[in-house]
C-alpha cells in the first residue's frame, strides 16, 4: 500500500498540452474518477484538474505495472501520444508524493505564488472524491492534514501576505490610508483594463460609488452601466476632485489631465480629506509635483510594480519557512501512517481477547448465578484488566517499533502466536 | 497590602510590553491579542490599587510625584483599552503598554512605594485632587494622541516613499490614526481646561492670586494655547493628517516639559512633596 502522485503542472508541460488534459478531463471528472476506482490496486483515488494543474492522488497496491495503468488512463482522456507525455508527467511515491501534495494545498507549487484559489480547488477536489465514495481512511486523513498544513503555512509564513498584482497593490494602499473602504467613492477618469480591474477590486474591497469621466461621454456612459456607477462629462472633472476619495487615471492625454493647482484647490475645498490618486497612464497624467502635497497620496504604474515586484521577492524569502513547515509535517503523517500498518494485528489481538474473555464469562454463568450484580461486575472488571496488562506491553512495542518501519516480522509473528486472521 | 496590587500591576505592564514587542517580531495577532488582554488586567489591578490606597490614606492618590506618574500610566492604559474597544488599532498597544510600564517603572523609582507621605497642610480640600486629575487625565489624552500622532507619520513616509515595508502592514490605517489623535485633543483639551481651572482657584484661595507667572504655569499655558489653536484649525479650517500630527507631538512635548522638566530646571511654586 503506498500513496502515489502522478499529474503534471504549468511548470512540466506547455500550456496546449494541459489544456487539452484539463479540458478533456473536466468535462466528466466522474467518468475519469470511476475509471480509476477500477484498477484493481488502487484503494481510494482524488483527482484535480485546474487551468494551470491536473493532479492523480491515489493510496494503492504498488505493484509492477500498477502505476503504468493509472498513467495509461491519464493519456488515453487527452489523446496525447505517450512521446509528448512522457516529458510532462511527473510521478511522485510516499514521502515525496505527500510533499508534493502539501505544496499544491499550500499554493507554494502555483504559478503565481502564495495565490489563495488552488486551496478551494484542492477542497474541492477532495469533496468530489468523498462524494463518489473514492476516498477512505488514507486520503481522508492525508488531505484533512494537508489543509491544516495550507493553513499553518498561511498564517505562520508571509506567503500570502503583500498583493502581487498591480490592482491588488492599489486596493492595499488604499486600504492602509482609509482603513475600511465602505461609503469611499472611486473617480475613473479615462479607460482602460487595468483601471477597470482596479476599479473592479476596489468595489469589491466595499467601495460604494464609482464616478467615470471620459473625454468622449459616450464611453463613460457605457462604463457606468457597466458598473453601476455615474458617468460625468470631462469638463466636471475639477468639481468632482472634491467629492471623491481615490482617483484612477488613464488617459491617453499628452500633457497632465490633473495639475497641482487643481489637487490644492480641490483639497481646501474638500477640507483636506485624503486623497489617493493612482497615475496608470503613460505618459503620465498627474503632475509629478502633486505627491509633494501633503494629505495626497500619489502612485503610478512603476511605483505599484516595484511594490508588486518587491512583494514576489518577499514571498520567494517566506517560501524557504514554508517548505520547512512541510518538511516537519510530512513527518508527523509518515508517522500516523506507519502506526497504520500495525494497527489491523492491534484490533484483531484486542478482539481475540475479548472474544476470549466473553466466553470464559459465559462458561462461568452457571457459579455465578449465586453471586449479586455488583460482584458480578467486579469479576467482569478483573478479568478484562488482566488481560489488558498482559496485552499492553506488546501492544505498545508494536506502535514502537512501527516508527522505525521494522514493524512487519513482529507483526507477522504476532499474527501466527495467536493465530489472528487478517481484517480486510 | 496595596504595595502588592503596585507590584502586580507593575509586573502585568511589563509582560504586556513583552507581549506587544513580541507580536511585532513575529506578526502574530493571537499574541497581540493576549497582549491585550493581558494590558486589561494590569488596568484592573492597578484601578483596585489605587482604590485602595485612596482608602488607605483618606487622601486622592494623585499628590506627589510617584502618585501622579502611576495615575498617568493608569489614564493612559483606560484611554487606550476604550479605544481598541472602538477601532482596529490594536499596534497602538505596543506602544502605549512600554510608556504605561516606563512611568510605572518610574513611580516605583521615585521612592513614594514606601508608605505614608507626610501631606502638607495646604493640599487639604477637594480643589487638589479635582485638579490633578482632570489635569493629569487630559494629559494622559494628550500623550496617546502624540502616539497616534508618531505612528501617523511613520504611516505617511512609508507611503510617500512608495516602498513596501513589512512594519507598514502592522501601522493602523491613516485615517483611524487621525480619528485617535483627534478624539483624544477634543476630550484631553476640556479636560485639561478644567483642571488648570480648578487649579487657580485653589491657587487664589491660598496664594492670594489666581496666576503666579511661575515657570510650571508658563509652560503649561504655552502648550494649552498650542492645543487650543490646533483644535481650532481642525474644527474651523479642516486641518487633517500631517499638520494635525506635527503640532499634537509638539504641544505634547512642551506640555511633557512643564510636567517633568520645569521642576527640575527651574525654581517652581508648583512643587509641594
Amino acid at each position: 500500500m503506498s500513496i502515489i502522485l502522478i499529474g503534471m503542472n504549468h511548470k512540466t508541460a506547455p500550456l496546449h498540452i494541459r489544456e487539452r488534459l484539463s479540458i478533456s478531463c473536466e468535462e466528466d471528472s466522474g467518468r475519469t474518477l470511476n475509471e480509476i476506482k477500477k484498477i484493481s490496486q488502487v484503494h481510494e483515488v482524488m483527482y484535480l484538474a485546474t487551468c494551470n494543474r491536473v493532479e492523480v492522488l491515489a493510496n494503492m497496491e504498488d505493484v509492477e505495472g500498477s502505476a503504468e495503468k493509472l498513467k495509461a488512463i491519464i493519456l488515453s482522456h487527452g489523446n496525447l501520444s505517450h512521446e509528448e507525455m512522457k516529458e510532462c508527467l511527473y510521478i511522485y511515491r510516499d514521502d515525496d508524493a505527500m510533499r508534493h501534495l502539501f505544496r499544491v494545498a499550500s499554493s507554494l507549487d502555483s504559478m503565481v505564488m502564495g495565490e489563495p484559489q488552488i486551496l478551494g480547488q484542492v477542497k474541492a477536489a477532495y469533496r468530489y472524491s468523498v462524494e463518489q465514495k473514492a476516498s477512505g481512511i488514507i486520503l481522508n486523513k492525508l488531505l484533512h492534514h494537508a489543509f491544516r498544513v495550507a493553513k499553518r503555512v498561511r498564517t505562520e509564513t508571509g506567503i500570502a501576505n503583500n498583493a502581487v498584482s498591480v490592482s491588488f497593490a492599489a486596493v492595499e494602499l488604499a486600504k492602509k490610508i482609509f482603513g475600511y473602504l465602505h461609503g469611499k467613492t472611486v473617480l475613473l477618469v479615462g479607460a482602460g483594463e487595468m483601471s477597470e480591474l482596479a476599479a473592479k477590486h476596489l468595489m469589491n474591497n466595499g467601495v460604494s460609488k464609482i464616478i467615470f469621466a471620459n473625454r468622449t461621454y459616450e464611453n463613460a456612459v457605457r462604463l457606468a452601466n457597466d458598473f453601476h456607477g455615474v458617468a460625468v462629462s470631462f469638463d466636471l472633472l475639477v468639481e468632482k476632485l472634491r467629492e471623491v476619495d481615490i482617483i484612477i487615471s488613464s488617459t491617453g492625454a499628452s500633457g497632465y489631465v490633473i495639475t497641482e493647482e487643481m489637487v490644492i484647490e480641490a483639497l481646501r475645498r474638500r477640507k483636506n480629506r485624503l486623497i489617493f490618486i493612482i497615475d496608470i497612464a503613460v505618459p503620465r497624467d498627474v503632475a509629478p509635483t502633486v505627491e509633494e502635497i501633503d494629505n495626497v497620496y500619489l502612485y503610478n504604474i512603476d511605483n505599484l510594480q516595484e511594490i508588486v515586484d518587491e512583494n514576489l521577492r518577499s514571498r520567494m524569502g517566506e517560501a524557504e519557512k514554508a517548505e520547512t513547515i512541510i518538511a516537519e509535517e510530512i513527518v508527523n503523517f509518515a508517522s500516523w501512517l506507519n502506526t497504520l500498518k500495525v494497527v489491523p494485528a492491534i484490533v484483531s489481538l484486542r478482539k481475540k481477547a475479548e472474544d476470549i474473555i466473553e466466553g470464559e464469562l459465559e462458561k462461568s454463568m452457571s457459579w455465578m448465578r449465586s453471586l449479586n450484580e455488583e460482584e458480578k461486575e467486579k469479576i467482569k472488571i478483573l478479568a478484562s484488566s488482566i488481560v489488558n496488562k498482559i496485552l499492553h506491553d506488546p501492544i505498545t512495542s508494536l506502535k514502537d517499533e512501527s516508527q522505525n518501519s521494522g514493524a512487519d516480522p513482529y507483526v507477522a509473528a504476532i499474527m501466527k502466536l495467536f493465530r489472528l486472521e487478517e481484517e480486510k | 497590602m496595596n504595595i502588592l496590587f503596585f507590584k502586580l500591576a507593575l509586573i502585568a505592564y511589563f509582560l504586556s510590553t513583552i507581549g506587544y514587542v513580541t507580536s511585532i517580531l513575529v506578526k502574530r495577532v493571537l499574541v497581540a491579542k493576549t497582549s491585550t488582554w493581558i494590558l486589561f488586567s494590569a488596568f484592573i489591578i492597578h484601578t483596585i490599587y489605587i482604590v485602595f490606597r485612596w482608602m488607605e490614606t483618606g487622601y486622592s492618590p494623585v499628590i506627589n510625584l510617584y502618585e501622579s506618574l502611576s495615575f498617568i500610566a493608569w489614564a493612559i492604559s483606560g484611554s487606550y483599552l476604550a479605544f481598541q474597544t472602538k477601532t482596529k488599532t490594536r499596534i497602538l498597544g505596543s506602544f502605549v503598554s512600554p510608556v504605561a510600564f516606563l512611568l510605572m517603572v518610574e513611580a516605583s523609582a521615585s521612592g513614594g512605594l514606601v508608605g505614608d507621605v507626610s501631606m502638607p497642610a495646604i493640599l487639604k480640600g477637594w480643589l487638589v485632587p479635582v485638579h490633578t486629575m482632570l489635569s493629569l487625565t487630559g494629559e494622559a489624552l494628550f500623550a496617546l494622541a502624540c502616539l497616534s500622532g508618531i505612528m501617523y507619520l511613520i504611516q505617511d513616509s512609508f507611503l510617500k516613499k512608495k516602498k513596501s515595508y513589512s512594519f507598514s502592514r502592522l501601522l493602523p490605517p491613516l485615517r483611524d490614526l487621525d480619528r485617535i489623535n483627534h478624539i483624544c485633543i477634543l476630550w484631553g483639551f476640556p479636560l485639561l481646561t478644567l483642571g488648570v481651572i480648578a487649579g487657580s482657584i485653589w491657587a487664589r484661595t491660598v496664594w492670594g492670586s489666581h496666576w503666579q507667572w511661575d515657570p510650571k504655569q508658563v509652560w503649561t499655558m504655552i502648550s494649552w494655547l498650542l492645543y487650543a489653536f490646533l483644535l481650532h484649525q481642525r474644527l474651523a479650517i479642516g486641518w487633517k493628517g500631517k499638520k494635525a500630527a506635527v503640532l499634537s507631538i509638539l504641544a505634547f512635548a512642551i506640555l511633557l516639559f512643564a510636567v517633568a522638566g520645569v521642576s527640575i530646571l527651574f525654581v517652581t511654586v508648583h512643587n509641594f512633596i
